[in-house]
């Protein structure tokens, strides 16, 4: 028996070992950014990989420069993600009873065409919405970031998946007690179903945050603009300052990886739904 | 309201009610209205609108000016640097597609068994999902840097990774499968997870070894899973933008202008609001196909 004990364990440190290239490569990307973000710029420079000494000046300048000014641009993205992520918190929670709990004219022919939109990829649309939003005069202010990401099909398909879960005998008992439909949802059916509203939430607010290709092209003054425009910009304002631009990909990050760490269940839930379009 | 109504005649059943007041026959159709204005307004009338434009000349600010019938799309056909945007297009979403697949099915194939550090490796492989691609093109603008880049200092090479024509696609494509690798971990972890223990324990009452399972018990089980991820893979491959844009710019000369890249330099380079709709279209074809061809696979191979 002991000789299998011996073998098994051998097994798990083989395991182990094997998992390190693989998790250097993962890694590395993250970990190289956070050491040159606190290189001393002339190190950076002599290909030092590891830095003799932690610099924070690249930090205090990105925060405190007039020129990247990322406390604003943190503030918009927060402000963007947050309502985006309450926005289709309610309009997904909305029409996903409808389509779970009512019965109404057109509700098949309806659903499949929220199911259509998944197949619609957003860079197929993206040069009508702009020449859209250009017309009425959105470009350059929050609404233009906000007001056509307040819904998603992948939203509506997720809670709906979520209601069908609970019994129709629930609702039929509620109204037969009284409870209008608004009630029954308000005081039921939401609080019963925080878990899928957390795998929502996470995934719209992490995705709001990352988005790259609509706010660069909507928004030019950069009182709008959000930090993954915020962080490219590092690069055109001084191409010389390596340094700089690391520590504004480390800014950027530490949200989106605090979501990753502290969500991470509601987190990968959101994007199994997510992905199931296709 | 009406359910309370019709409970009072004592034939009329609350599922059989027949007549509905007029707010529960519009109710659904409120708690549908939110989503649906926002539908109309940013999806399908730009997707209407798109096909409209690409049948025309456009000004400069894209207002349609002379209708131009399928001649953008014709004059594209005829282009070899469509040809050439295709074609790396296709070249970029193979080698994203399977790569992505490979580097997930080996972290997840790492992660399988308990032993002390699963949980730590097990977050990371998933770790990429959460990045957004902006900043991690940033973090890798600075690792592939021509000079003091962390591959060249590792390599001792002086290659410009990203303005070399040999070397920008393989660069961005590389870029793309660490993005990439964390859905690919997630999925194939789950697959994985699926694959009963019984055809593992008699397969190895049979004698057989670790690469014989792998390759007669958990590859076909997960066959299902990897075709799934594919075709993820592919459909978010084409989609690329921000990679692309800040690492490469299309370039140098075409050689990473993939679609998407040249629906934004027809647009607001060179204003012609036409052809990137014609692209657009062209665009949303492809995975068009590419989600039927998956829909018509599922339902022939769901079986284990």
């Amino acid at each position: 028996m002991a000789s299998l004990a011996a073998r098994r364990n051998l097994n798990k440190l083989g395991n182990m070992l094997l998992n390190i290239p693989m998790l250097l490569l993962i890694l590395a990307p993250l970990i190289y950014t956070l050491l040159i973000s606190v290189m001393p710029a002339d190190e950076i420079y002599q290909n030092v990989l590891i830095p003799s000494s932690i610099n924070l000046n690249n930090y205090s300048k990105a925060f405190t420069h007039p020129a990247y000014n990322f406390l604003t641009f943190i503030r918009n993205s927060f402000i963007v993600s947050t309502s985006v992520m309450l926005g289709q918190m309610v309009t997904c929670s909305l029409a996903a009873f409808a389509f779970a709990f009512l019965d109404f004219r057109g509700k098949k022919w309806l659903f499949i065409l929220v199911l259509a939109t998944m197949m619609v990829p957003g860079e197929a649309t993206i040069i009508a919405n702009y020449l859209t939003v250009a017309r009425w005069g959105w470009l350059d202010s929050f609404q233009v970031l906000i007001v056509p990401y307040l819904t998603s099909a992948m939203g509506i398909f997720l809670m709906r998946q979520n209601y069908l879960t609970f019994s129709r005998e629930l609702h039929e008992a509620a109204q037969i007690d009284g409870c209008n439909n608004p009630r029954f949802m308000a005081s039921i059916v939401v609080p019963l179903s925080r878990p899928a509203l957390g795998a929502l939430g996470a995934y719209v607010f992490l995705n709001t945050w990352n988005q790259y290709m609509w706010p660069l092209l909507v928004t030019n003054s950069s009182s709008f603009r959000t930090v993954q425009i915020g962080i490219s910009m590092l690069y055109d304002i001084d191409a010389e300052s390596l340094g700089l631009m690391m520590a504004g990909v480390v800014i950027v990050i530490v949200p989106s990886l605090s979501i990753f760490i502290f969500m991470q269940k509601q987190l990968i839930n959101g994007l199994m739904a997510g992905a199931v379009k296709g | 309201m009406s359910l309370t109504d019709s409970l009072k005649t004592p034939t009329a059943k609350p599922r059989t009610r027949i007549k509905k007041g007029f707010y529960a026959t519009i109710e659904p159709y409120l708690f549908l209205l939110p989503a649906f204005t926002i539908f109309a307004l940013f999806l399908f009338y730009p997707f209407g609108r798109t096909i409209y434009l690409s049948t025309y000349l456009t000004d400069k600010l894209g207002n349609a000016k002379v209708f131009w019938g399928l001649r953008n799309y014709t004059d594209l056909f005829s282009s070899s640097s469509f040809w050439a945007s295709v074609g790396v297009t296709f070249q970029f979403v193979a080698i994203v597609a399977f790569g992505g697949l490979i580097v997930g099915l080996t972290t997840s194939l790492l992660t399988t068994r308990k032993y002390p550090g699963v949980t730590f490796a097990s977050a990371s492989y998933a770790m990429p999902v959460a990045i957004a691609s902006a900043a991690a093109s940033m973090a890798f603008r600075m690792i592939l840097h021509p000079t003091n880049g962390l591959l060249n200092i590792l390599l001792g090479t002086q290659v410009n990774w990203t303005g070399d024509p040999k070397w920008a696609l393989f660069s961005v494509s590389m870029v793309t499968i660490w993005l990439a690798s964390g859905i690919n971990f997630i999925f194939i972890s789950a697959g994985l997870r699926g694959v009963p223990d019984e055809l593992y324990e008699s397969a190895s009452i049979d004698g057989a070894g670790y690469w014989r399972k792998l390759v007669s018990i958990t590859l076909p089980s997960i066959s299902p899973t990897l075709f799934f991820q594919i075709i993820i893979n592919i459909i978010s491959a084409f989609q690329s933008f921000s990679q692309i844009r800040l690492l490469t710019q299309g370039g140098p000369g075409d050689a990473t202008n993939v679609i998407v890249y040249a629906i934004y330099r027809d647009a607001f380079f060179n204003f012609r609001f036409g052809t990137a709709a014609a692209r657009s279209i062209i665009l949303f074809v492809i995975v068009l196909i590419i989600t039927l061809i998956q829909f018509s696979f599922e339902k022939r191979s769901v079986h284990y």
